[in-house]
């Protein structure tokens, strides 16, 4: 069954000049919905053409199944690729699209047309099939591409941002549909998307890819809750950052003194005292309170901005230290405040994390090019 | 799966071999006659020496000769070049970008001159300016010293190159840049010269490019009207048929050295940079001064440029037509000044000298040679296409693939006589077999062409890789996506094959031997003053190419 294996797999450009792939290790499991997700040019596409053929490793190995396929051409990889410009041949009505994987590997008629009819009706196009690409709207063509990737029956479906070249509502409805498609034809999928709200609502496990490593493999869950890297912290939900030192360590709580002296604690994740580390909170656990308030890790600040964002109101919040958090809160669950209020910020403690300062500095680390 | 090492073996090496027999057929179809005439020069170099520089006889006349007729070519060519740029430019922008009634027909006019053969329509200026404005073909234009006629024609022979290649490039191009340019405020014509020039700047350079070669290789038009003139083309014929393939050959690598070294840096250096904007006015005062006048001129001298866009064209391509069609109704039966029947088109072509049955000879060696040679072309041109794309060399291949196109074809001719025919290898003598490997030479590149423009527009690799994922193989891929998504630029490149190798002049005259095509037929017939057959003849090959012309208008356009 198609699980699918990278192995230290390096990919480069431009003669060597441009790592786009670096050292890349995965494995996808069998009927496993995996996306690789990561800002543009980190090289998430890189990778999935390399699992399809497309490209060829400088490096490493791929093996699909048992099979080893670093260096086998596309067409005997037993794949369905999904493009993101959809690439339907447009000489070709949708029929002959869709029937063509049957048909170039010379399978009998009766089975193609079968195969053509089950597919167009897995993607409600039944009705469309004497139709051209041109004349398909992009949601109808990106159906045609998933039919015809699928029609060759293989049970490897890698789709290339899939969703990207689509109006927002109906890229959250063809969201979900191919989820549905992918499990009930008990499919392994690879996606490849940068958007992060796409890959938490469709996908089994999320790698995060940065640079052309990947950072860090998990459910959307595990990433959320437990982010490894500053990276993923920012990069999957939103996070505020604290900079600091650590002046205090027991086994399971530290103590970070902020800028102008604030201390607040966290949970210790292998620090040592005295080094320069960051505190993450997520915008949605901080809590505030009117006034000046006491207790642990709590922050007197005042409201600088205020935004309605329809579920959810967004606060700005100038800490008496200087730096400045984002606070967001259901829209329907608390008392709205204005610009200008003085308030009190808190955290459990529990639900922070924290990180070793970043070398090359915090807002490079966390750049997304 | 794992079994694939035997079949694996048998691809590449059946790979191998198509890449080998492709480059093959290149190098003996198009390299080697394209510079076997620069080394037949070289390694005969004392006989050429004795002919050129030191004859016993007229000792080094002939190479003053031929400084003279290689400067007459280059001034022909580089004036036909500058007066195509002026009135190029501005028609290339009006097709591109705006929309109007008869623009289909516009497209079509500046379509024509490019697929009539040309000695037709040298002889269509010829009669039109001779009898409407009186203009002599001997009549020199002062202080570039250029015969008149003949830079008419050459201008109308070589400015639809300097159109098409704008044009192309426009119709690329958003129109976002011009539009956020007017946002900005600047007139119509400050927006062209800031940003739509620089933009099309190598666009520009191509055509000229284009347009200098043609005039520089023009031959069966030039003949027409030469007179006493000689070009370098001209002169190479000549020289030829009086069996002085010495000089001839000295002339002939000459114009293939000068034709490559001017042409060929431009073009690497074009394709590897492009053309970084210019601003050598905002740095002086005149720039104030220029936007002002651009700026009046774009609102009040519209209509102007309109009308002189028109007005050319009406002179150099419309008016010779006009003139042919209307001079071969009147003198059907007799001619109109004189009377006399012996003078109608009726009696030349029926009567005892019989131009009739030569132009249907003529037209059936036309038409077999055009066509067997664009169909060797085809077959060798399409997995060259491939080559060039998928191969490193591939940009050097297309690099030299140029040279074909721009060598003068009379050069190509004798190079040809000198490599296949009795005087070299002996494989052919003169006549249609001859005119074949002639015609292969520059049909090659006049097809990759068309099929690599189609190749670049198409997103071929994608729908390649698309194919490929879907199971099927490279040979499959390329049968039943590739090929069907080039389908166009195939057709087109093998009707502008065909049409060049209609109109085929220089190169023909010296390879054909006693099978005349329909060109050098009519140059004979306006040297042996049957002015009537050559009218009917003109008349048929406007016929030809209208049909042609529409042939191709189907191909080319959705």
């Amino acid at each position: 069954m198609p699980d699918v294996k990278l192995k230290n797999v390096v990919k480069t450009f431009d003669k060597g000049r441009i790592t786009a792939v670096d050292h890349v290790n995965l494995h996808v499991r069998d009927r496993e919905y995996l996306t690789l997700l990561g800002p543009s040019g980190c090289g998430k596409t890189t990778t999935l053409r390399m699992i399809a053929g497309l490209e060829l490793p400088d490096e490493g190995e791929i093996s699909i199944g048992e099979e080893l396929v670093s260096n086998l051409p596309p067409e005997y990889r037993d794949i369905g690729y999904v493009f993101q410009e959809y690439a339907l041949f447009p000489h070709m009505d949708v029929w002959n699209n869709v029937t063509y994987g049957p048909r170039v590997k010379g399978w009998e008629e009766a089975k193609s047309d079968r195969i053509g009819r089950e597919m167009l009706e897995l993607v409600r196009l039944f009705e469309r099939t004497d139709a051209f690409p041109s004349e398909l709207s992009g949601g109808m063509r990106q159906r045609v591409a998933l039919a015809r990737a699928l029609s060759s029956g293989s049970k490897l479906l890698l789709l290339d941002e899939p969703l990207g070249a689509l109006d927002a509502r109906i890229r959250t409805d063809l969201r979900y549909e191919i989820r549905k498609l992918v499990k009930d034809l008990q499919l392994t999928a690879i996606h490849v998307t940068h958007d992060q709200a796409e890959a938490m609502a469709i996908s089994d496990r999320i790698a995060i890819m940065r640079k052309g490593k990947i950072l860090q493999v998990g459910t959307p869950q595990e990433l959320y809750l437990n982010p490894q890297h500053i990276f993923v912290a920012n990069f999957v939900g939103e996070s505020n950052f604290l900079e600091g030192y650590i002046t205090e360590r027991t086994n399971h709580k530290i103590t970070v003194e902020l800028r102008e002296g604030i201390s607040v604690r966290s949970v210790n994740q292998d620090h040592k005292k005295g080094e320069k580390v960051v505190v993450a909170v997520r915008p949605e656990v901080l809590s505030i309170k009117k006034g000046k308030k006491s207790g642990l890790n709590s922050i007197f600040g005042n409201i600088e901005g205020f935004r309605f964002e329809g579920t959810n109101v967004r606060y700005e919040i100038r800490l008496e230290n200087g730096d400045l958090v984002v606070v967001v809160h259901p829209a329907l669950m608390a008392e709205w405040l204005g610009v200008g209020e003085k308030v009190t910020v808190a955290f459990p403690v529990e639900k922070s994390f924290v990180f070793s300062y970043p070398e090359r500095g915090l807002r490079m680390e966390l750049a997304l090019e | 799966m794992t079994a694939f090492s035997q079949p694996k073996g048998i691809r590449k090496l059946l790979s191998r071999l198509g890449v080998s027999a492709t480059v093959a057929s290149l190098v003996i179809f198009v390299f080697l006659p394209s510079f076997f005439l620069i080394s037949f020069t070289f390694t005969q170099w004392s006989e050429v020496y004795t002919e050129v520089f030191a004859n016993p006889l007229i000792g080094d006349t002939n190479w003053i000769e031929i400084q003279k007729y290689v400067s007459l070519s280059i001034r022909l060519a580089v004036s036909a070049v500058a007066i195509g740029l002026v009135f190029g430019i501005p028609l290339a922008y009006i097709l591109a970008r705006k929309n109007f009634w008869g623009k289909g027909f516009l497209e079509d006019i500046t379509t024509f001159t490019l697929v009539i053969p040309t000695s037709g329509f040298g002889f269509a200026t010829l009669i039109a300016w001779t009898s409407i404005f009186g203009v002599d073909s001997v009549y020199l234009i002062p202080v570039i010293n250029v015969p008149f006629i003949m830079l008419v024609i050459h201008i109308a022979l070589t400015f639809p190159y300097i159109v098409k290649t704008l044009k192309a490039k426009l119709e690329d191009m958003s129109t976002l840049f011009e539009q956020a340019s007017g946002t900005l405020g600047a007139s119509p014509l400050t927006t062209f010269r800031k940003v739509i020039l620089p933009l099309t700047l190598p666009a520009i350079f191509s055509g000229a490019v284009l347009a200098f070669a043609r005039s520089l290789g023009e031959t069966g038009a030039t003949l027409v009207v030469s007179s006493v003139y000689t070009t370098a083309p001209i002169a190479v014929i000549r020289w030829v048929s009086q069996f002085n393939f010495g000089a001839a050959a000295f002339l002939g690598s000459l114009l293939i050295i000068v034709a490559t070294a001017i042409i060929l840096p431009i073009e690497f250096v074009l394709q590897k940079k492009g053309v970084s904007s210019f601003s050598i006015f905002s740095t002086l005062h005149i720039e104030k001064k220029l936007l002002k006048l651009e700026d009046f001129a774009s609102r009040k001298l519209r209509r102007m440029r309109d009308v002189v866009v028109l007005l050319f064209i009406i002179l150099v391509v419309i008016l010779p037509i006009i003139v042919v069609l209307n001079s071969v109704t009147l003198s059907w039966n007799s001619d109109p000044d004189t009377g006399k029947v012996t003078e109608s088109v009726m009696y030349q072509l029926f009567g005892p000298s019989n131009y009739f049955s030569a132009l249907l000879d003529a037209t059936f060696v036309s038409f077999a040679s055009a066509s067997i040679a664009t169909y060797i072309a085809a077959c060798i041109a399409i997995p060259t296409v491939f080559l060039i794309k998928r191969y490193r060399f591939g940009r050097f291949l297309r690099a030299i693939l140029r040279v074909p196109l721009i060598v003068p074809t009379s050069a190509l001719g004798l190079s040809i006589l000198l490599l296949w025919g009795p005087e070299g290898l002996n494989l052919a003598n003169p006549g249609i077999w001859l005119i074949i490997l002639t015609h292969i030479v520059f049909s090659v590149p006049v097809v990759v062409e068309p099929m690599l423009a189609t190749f670049e527009g198409s997103d071929i690799p994608l729908y390649e890789g698309a194919s490929r994922t879907l199971g099927a193989t490279q040979y499959n891929t390329v049968e039943s996506v590739s090929l069907p998504l080039l389908k166009r630029g195939i057709l087109a490149g093998v009707i502008l094959s065909f049409t060049r190798s209609l109109g085929e002049t220089g190169a023909t005259f010296l390879v054909m031997g006693s099978a005349t095509t329909i060109p050098p037929l009519v140059v004979n017939m306006v040297e042996s003053l049957a002015v009537p057959a050559a009218l009917f003849a003109s008349t048929y090959l406007i016929a030809i190419s209208f049909v042609l012309l529409m042939l191709f208008r189907k191909v080319t356009t959705r």
